[in-house]
């Protein structure tokens, strides 16, 4: 890890847009949109654009996303990529930005992602045709079908086992999220709910019902990344990169070579997080709010305990006592999470970062953490299988 | 009447490197390879060995049985396939692998976590046969 020693970066910019339904629009137009409101966030216009990473488009056009936006925005950036690794991609285009900056090849770069996945999603089209299962139809037969679910409730099961989780501290994690989604102005579901609302949804997996689960949602976010140098010059409140880390774990969604790999707790969550607090040089408890990726409320259980506010069990204890409120030990998911703010998958850690954003700015509003000074972005692809954590803070 | 869609096909899931395994199933047979290089007995079957990257094998049977490791009751799934059914996630006995089967002859109440399971085979369709699993009894 060099980058220590080098300038920092700063998150100067964002914009997001509400998180919903967009039928009639272009990703194109939506990422526009949300890209409009980030550079007037950051106080800089199209032609200082040097560098522009974005998430996968699995809409068929091959790749060429960039060729399109930078065209219509009339910019010809240093450095570009569009970068696909499972849902982590969104973080991934800010670490890639980060490393561009830092090595002193560009000095700003816009990080973008625009999903349509309720419109005319991958996983939806996926599941037309084949169950997700098949990636390994010897060991996972094709029983499973229609996305990741099936996955993740293994995963929740088996939680519940070793620790005495119960379906209903799952729900607690849901109206939590759904909670704070009421002060966030992008999430998709604000509509408070009950414990007993979660637990008498429709069941899709045992133990996971419709009201524990993410909805797969239209949506895009654009955050603008600067040098350090630029950003004191030039942003009233920058926002500082302090520490990343990631990992990837020789597991494909449920690990079945080896008899020994864990689905109740990650080793990719746990080197990233390591990696990253190490890299940041603060303890896990000077974090003062998180947004974690958790698809399913079951993992609003596992990830924290992967990062390390508690050890393996102790969440059931923490959730049921709002350790993890606005107001509690450690708030998570302060705009409702990806259970309440909606999933547009390959965008949602943009999405997460904007809050963090804003909760550092203290521009929150109603879910504003008091007197918050780091925060902490989880974001992760397959099942877990690989983990980026990044560390925010301001001066 | 429009007919059922039917994705379970040889040519939607058999690739080159796990065909024996498929042939394997449709004789009633659970294979596994081992590599005729460096010995390593591995699943699931791939075409190159992952301690090794050598792609010679000899296929052994495995004896079916296994360990229930976390289950759920599935409420969709593809259209071959009646809803709501239980799907474990079994520990092959012999420690090489995991497997994720339909569980037939029990019920959600009767489960628990690390219950004893046997593989069995169906009957091939369509030229596929899959597995599933049962409640082993110890006799």
């Amino acid at each position: 890890m060099t980058s220590r020693q080098n300038k920092r970066v700063a998150i100067i910019g964002c914009g997001a847009v509400k998180v919903g339904r967009y039928p009639e629009r272009q990703e194109s137009e939506l990422a526009l949109q949300a890209i409009r409101d980030a550079l007037k966030d950051a106080q800089i216009t199209t032609k200082q654009i040097e560098g522009l990473f974005t998430t996968p488009d699995l809409q068929g056009n091959i790749g060429l996303q960039t060729n399109l936006l930078c065209e219509y925005l009339r910019i010809s950036p240093k450095s570009m990529a569009e970068i696909c690794c499972g849902a982590i991609a969104g973080g991934l285009t800010l670490k890639y930005a980060a490393d561009e900056i830092q090595a002193g090849r560009i000095k700003i770069a816009l990080c973008y992602g625009a999903v349509r996945e309720a419109s005319i999603g991958w996983f939806k089209n996926l599941s037309q045709g084949q169950g997700w299962s098949m990636i390994e139809p010897t060991a996972l037969q094709p029983y499973a079908a229609y996305g990741i679910i099936w996955a993740y409730a293994l995963s929740a099961r088996r939680y519940m086992h070793e620790t005495g989780a119960t379906e209903k501290d799952f729900a607690l994690a849901a109206v939590r999220n759904r909670k704070n989604a009421a002060g966030s102005p992008v999430a998709a579901f604000t509509k408070p709910i009950t414990v007993d609302e979660v637990l008498n949804s429709r069941s899709l997996a045992s133990p996971i019902k419709l009201l524990d689960s993410a909805a797969s949602l239209d949506g895009a976010a654009a955050i603008v990344v600067a040098s350090e140098e630029f950003a004191r010059d030039l942003s009233p409140h920058p926002v500082y990169l302090l520490g990343w880390g990631l990992y990837h774990d020789n597991s494909c969604v449920i690990p079945t070579d080896d008899c020994r790999k864990s689905i109740s707790h990650f080793t990719a969550t746990r080197e990233a997080a390591k990696r990253a607090f190490q890299f940041a040089g603060i303890k896990p408890n000077k974090v003062d709010v998180a947004e974690i990726y958790a698809p399913f409320s079951s993992h609003e259980l596992i990830i924290p305990e992967d990062i390390g506010w508690y050890q393996d069990g102790e969440m059931v204890k923490a959730i049921r006592s709002g350790e993890t409120e606005i107001n509690g030990r450690i708030p998570i998911n302060t705009d409702g999470g990806l259970t309440s703010r909606g999933h547009p998958w390959a965008a949602t850690p943009l999405y997460e970062t904007i809050n963090l954003v804003r909760q550092l700015r203290g521009e929150a509003g109603s879910i504003q953490v008091k007197n918050a000074k780091v925060g902490l972005m989880h974001c992760e692809g397959g099942m877990m299988n690989n983990g980026l954590v990044m560390i925010f803070g301001r001066d | 009447m429009t007919s059922k869609p039917n994705y379970l096909k040889p040519t939607n899931l058999e690739s080159p490197g796990a065909r024996k395994f498929w042939e394997g199933l449709r004789t009633g047979k659970f294979l596994a390879p081992r590599c005729e290089d460096c010995g390593e007995l591995f699943f699931p079957p791939r075409a190159y060995c992952p301690e090794c990257l050598k792609d010679s094998f000899a296929w052994e049977e495995l004896s079916g049985k296994g360990f229930l490791y976390s289950w759920t009751e599935l409420f969709f799934s593809l259209p071959e396939f009646d809803t709501p059914f239980l799907l474990g996630l079994v520990d092959l006995a012999e420690g090489v692998g995991r497997i994720t089967a339909k569980i037939s002859g029990e019920t959600a109440g009767g489960l628990y976590i690390g219950m004893p399971l046997i593989i069995r085979i169906s009957n091939p369709r369509d030229g596929m046969a899959l597995y599933y699993a049962e409640p082993l009894c110890s006799e």
